[in-house]
């Protein structure tokens, strides 16, 4: 299935996107970054230098805190899953990666440059982070906005003045499969329909680093089968939020996991984790509940499939 | 009475004296006097009301304009009356939001209190969603977003609101009937 997808991908009329061409992302590495501006980072999983770095981010709404410290990098075509229970700050996380907000302490840098709402002023570095980094919101309906499903997936590319604008728009939109919804308006597409055509539209752009905020909450189990063969044949740097836990390892090989004290609790391998049930419960991502099983009563923590 | 509910009866006695006060020097004194009662907030308050009311008043103000300007009559009264009511009433009631717990204002009768609960919770909602709707655009601009995709974009969201407030409203009375409040 993955396989078929792939080249279908590479088949396709448009030219094989950088990013698409093998495991390591599309990121070209810079070797023009000094290694001394990078603090010290975790032995490489991936060849070359982190394509994000966070460091001591803390972000607070009012008073209450909801990210405390958070410090990990991401190299390139790394598949990267981020775990936490509701309100553990992932969202948050996501926002402040995409640049859209300041952290209330603490900084990250994308492919060696730092990045905050403000430096994103400059319109060099602006255009570029927005058009090699992608955000898909939690809510699909706060990215729709364009009179019809083609308009929503032209959207970007349209800004970067493209010639081959039509293939591209009706390229991926095979991809997700909405092709037969393009003259639709957005709107009045189901939850799981509005998804991928965000995922669609975020595709058009070719970006090397996706940000996903829980993309499979509201597709059925065949269309998260699809995203997650989909995902995997793509070649894009990916941090994905979730808190489905049976999926997870699907969605990448490394795990963060936010806890609930907003703390980053866990930063590794995702096998290793999801046999570690006392850090699970401290991440709220178990829970524990009695079990009768022919009159014999008995608890312990358990795992919901599918959330 | 606690001192909500006391201000509370004022602001509702300033909204009656707004409409029934036709002079607009009166008007003009009790806009005067709610920027005195605002102290150091006064121009924050000023301007937040401003904000709030301008597409509206701009859009009727023009069209009362034209519309006197075909009859041959004087719009200058009419105008300057319409504008500073408008002005008094959002400003009174900014500052009566800023300085007053609403929820202890109307905490003699439970069911207020509980509709007043329901709709703080939809007005927060909303407030997120906004910021959503705003920082989503952002995220997939590679430029500035042009007036027409802001336009566009907060279209988007009003409509959503739209959808999402007429469910939540169908929910709110789902609620209420099933608590029993419409029997007591
Ligand atoms: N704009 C905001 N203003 C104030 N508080 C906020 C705002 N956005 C989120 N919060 C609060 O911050 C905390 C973290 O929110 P966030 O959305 O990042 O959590 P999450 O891990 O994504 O949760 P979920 O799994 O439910 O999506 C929550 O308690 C939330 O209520
Ligand atoms: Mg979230």
């Amino acid at each position: 299935m993955t396989e078929r997808r792939y080249r279908a991908v590479k088949n396709s009329l448009i030219p094989t996107p950088p990013f698409l061409k093998g495991g390591r992302g599309g990121i070209s590495t810079p070797s023009a970054t000094p290694a001394e501006q990078n603090p010290p980072s975790p032995p490489l999983r991936k060849g070359g230098a982190p394509v994000i770095q966070a460091a001591g981010i803390t972000h607070r709404y009012g008073a209450k805190e909801v990210l405390a410290d958070i410090g990990f990098s991401i190299h390139p075509g790394e598949k990267v899953v981020l775990l936490g229970c509701n309100g553990s700050g992932k969202s948050t996380l996501l926002k402040i990666l995409d640049g859209l907000i300041a952290p209330t302490a603490g900084q990250f840098t994308y492919d060696g440059e730092s990045i905050t709402p403000a430096r994103l002023k400059h319109p060099a570095l602006h255009h570029r982070f927005r058009r090699e980094v992608a955000l898909l919101f939690q809510n699909p309906d706060a990215m729709l906005f364009n009179p019809t499903v083609y308009d929503e997936i032209a959207f970007g590319p349209r800004q970067m003045g493209l010639t081959d604008l039509d293939q591209r728009v009706r390229h991926w939109a095979a991809q997700v499969g909405v092709t037969a919804h393009l003259e639709r308006p957005p709107f009045s597409l189901s939850g799981g329909e509005k998804q991928k055509v965000c995922l669609a539209a975020l595709l058009a752009l070719e970006p090397k680093v996706l940000l996903l905020d829980e993309p499979t909450a509201a597709l059925d189990p065949r269309s998260t089968g699809w995203l997650v063969d989909f995902l995997s044949g793509l070649g894009v740097t990916t941090l994905i939020t979730t808190h489905n836990l049976s999926l997870a390892p699907e969605l990448g090989s490394r795990a963060l996991v936010l806890g609930e004290d907003h703390r980053l609790i866990h930063d590794g391998d995702i096998h290793g984790l999801l046999g570690n049930m006392e850090l699970l419960a401290a991440a709220n991502l178990v829970h524990t509940h009695s079990h009768r099983h022919g009159g014999v009563e008995h608890r312990h923590s358990h795992v919901h499939d599918w959330q | 009475m606690n001192r909500d509910r006391l201000l509370l009866c004022l602001y509702l006695a300033g909204i009656l004296a707004a409409t029934l006060v036709h002079d607009p020097v009166w008007l003009g004194a009790g806009l005067a006097l709610v920027l005195l009662l605002a102290g150091g907030d006064a121009l924050r308050l000023l301007r937040r009301a401003l904000l709030a009311i301008l597409a509206f008043n701009a859009i009727i103000s023009l069209s009362y304009a034209l519309m006197a300007w075909w009859q041959d009559i004087s719009p200058w009264l009419t105008l300057v009356r319409l504008n500073l009511r408008v002005l008094l009433l959002t400003s009174l009631t900014f500052l009566f939001i800023a300085r007053a717990n609403l929820f202890r204002a109307l905490d003699f009768s439970k069911g207020l209190t509980y509709v007043l609960g329901l709709a703080y919770s939809q007005a927060l909602t909303f407030r997120r969603a906004h910021e959503d709707f705003r920082l989503a655009l952002a995220s997939r601009s590679l430029r500035r977003p042009s007036l027409m995709d802001r336009y566009r974009a907060s279209a988007a969201a009003a409509s959503w609101y739209l959808e999402k407030s007429l469910h939540a409203a169908n929910q709110s009375a789902q609620a209420l009937r099933s608590r029993g409040f419409f029997h007591d």
